[in-house]
């Protein structure tokens, strides 16, 4: 500390500002930090958390203006769609009645196994052939990631099984029928 | 990471945190107050000016 | 936890506080047996299910932690001139409630990433709900920062008190961001006026949690306030003592 003499009535702020002026810079510095993070994820938000996902109605609709480009389409997997092979997942994803064929490269989640499990997938259509369950599809939406999206439902292992049963009303104004999962 | 492993990380990871902050708290309190001569704190109630009474 | 607070650590404590500390180790404790050992695991999520007794009391504490801290800057702001020690009690209040607000803020997020790798398959994603949160995190960081930034006390405490009012906007966005975007995050697992969508022992393991987590927050608050005040006063009387040193310096050199 510095202890040069100073003049009796110039002290009390002299000795304020040394004190203060320790302590600024490094508040400048973590300020400048909290800036740029903020400055930084709110461009991340703006970029991906309006439209985080297309719902798979919304996804076929929209097939001829999205061509190639990437982006998240969200579904339910049904389940008797689900076959594997070779590092290579098939399934169908339904939403609002509209289903779609999906290719998908990567290891799944764990979750993916449970019937009717709402999932995001990361990809681009395809106009393709692929070998479904139900056929051969001439559209697929080519996927290497998937998130699971589960519901804020919890129910108590102890007291329900899983079933392949669609959720409570969410085939109801479809005109198509969902065959049963081969067990 | 399994769900078993995941269950053990979060809780652990909260009641760490947790400990080491209140420790903090504490801690802090304790050290001041004895850099200013303070004893206990007489007063229960934090809508009133806690540290202002000392027993020294 | 709260052990400490019983182990003669007697600058912040009273009888008061001893007895909140002891019921918020205890209550911690059963939360623990009841979270991690009582309820039972989830249809879908299996044991993956028992983060959400410390992830959503978490954010309802950091939610309660900031409305304090905005309800006391309020006061502070309307106040301060006609109390006698200036305001500073509600200025402290808010700047205690905020930091434990931050911390479990901080608690939510890990708790979160933690929770979405084994459900979601990933750690983070950008989407409004985990975007806001962060934001909510490094705001009220900010927040904190700013009160430590070196200014008079009032000026600083109004600065303050500003800042805690803006920041205090993202909280309602983070908690409907799940209602008004689409989001991968799962809808509010608790929201006034809808039927919680969570069976007999998960719903009321939940409940107690949320109870068990507000009297360790509310410990925590309490201390907190007492050790900014203990800071006020070593500053004062700090600045006082090395005033007085300088000037006796200053006067014997003359």
């Amino acid at each position: 500390m510095d202890l040069t003499p100073l003049h009796e009535v110039e002290a009390p702020n002299e000795m304020r500002r040394r004190v203060h002026r320790r302590r600024r810079w490094s508040v400048l510095v973590i300020a400048a930090v909290l800036i740029f993070a903020m400055a930084f994820i709110t461009a991340q938000g703006l970029r991906n958390a309006t439209l985080f996902f297309r719902n798979v109605d919304e996804a076929v609709e929209q097939r001829s203006e999205l061509g190639e480009r990437r982006f998240r389409i969200q579904g339910r997997v049904i389940p008797s769609s689900v076959k594997s092979e070779s590092g290579l997942t098939t399934f169908e994803i339904v939403h609002n009645c509209v289903v779609a064929s999906v290719l998908h490269s990567s290891d799944p989640p764990e979750l993916f196994s449970s019937p009717w499990i709402p999932v995001v997938l990361e990809g681009h259509w395809v106009d393709g052939e692929v070998e479904t369950v139900a056929g051969i599809d001439t559209h697929y939406f080519s996927s290497d990631r998937m998130l699971v999206k589960h519901t804020n439902e919890y129910a108590s292992a102890n007291e329900k099984r899983i079933t392949d049963e669609p959720p409570e009303g969410f085939l109801d104004q479809c005109s198509f029928e969902v065959p049963a999962a081969a067990s | 990471m399994s769900e078993v492993a995941t269950v053990v990380a979060g809780w652990g990871i909260t009641f760490v945190l947790l400990a080491t902050y209140s420790m903090w708290v504490v801690l802090r309190g304790k050290n001041i107050g004895q850099e200013l001569g303070i004893g206990e704190i007489q007063d229960s109630d934090p809508g009133k000016d806690a540290g202002a009474t000392t027993d020294s | 936890m709260t052990a400490a607070a019983n182990s003669g650590a007697k600058m912040t404590a009273t009888p008061i506080t001893r007895v909140l500390g002891v019921s918020a180790l205890a209550a911690t404790a059963l939360m623990a047996v009841l979270g991690l050992v009582v309820s039972p695991p989830d249809v879908i999520q299996g044991e993956a299910v028992r983060m959400l007794y410390i992830h959503v009391p978490s954010i309802w504490i950091a939610y309660g932690g900031f409305a304090l801290t905005s309800i006391s800057s309020i006061l502070f702001l309307r106040r301060s001139r006609r109390r006698p020690d200036q305001g500073r009690h509600y200025d402290r209040l808010a700047g205690s409630a905020a930091e434990v607000g931050v911390v479990f803020t901080a608690i939510t997020l890990i708790t979160g990433m933690l929770w979405g790798k084994v459900t979601w398959g990933t750690y983070w994603q950008w989407d409004a709900r985990l975007t806001t949160t962060v934001l909510l995190f490094v705001t009220y960081l900010g927040y904190l920062a700013l009160r430590r930034l070196p200014a008079e006390p009032t000026v600083r405490s109004r600065r303050a008190a500003v800042m805690a009012l803006i920041s205090f906007i993202n909280v309602p966005i983070v908690h409907y961001s799940v209602d008004w975007w689409r989001t991968l995050h799962q809808k509010a697992s608790l929201s006034v006026g809808r039927r919680p969508e969570i069976t007999g022992e998960m719903y009321w393991t939940l409940l107690y949690s949320m109870l068990a987590v507000t009297i360790l927050a509310t410990w925590l608050i309490i201390h907190r306030y007492r050790v900014i005040r203990l800071e006020e006063l070593r500053d004062e009387e700090g600045l006082e003592a090395l005033i007085a040193s300088r000037l006796n310096k200053a006067v014997g050199s003359h």
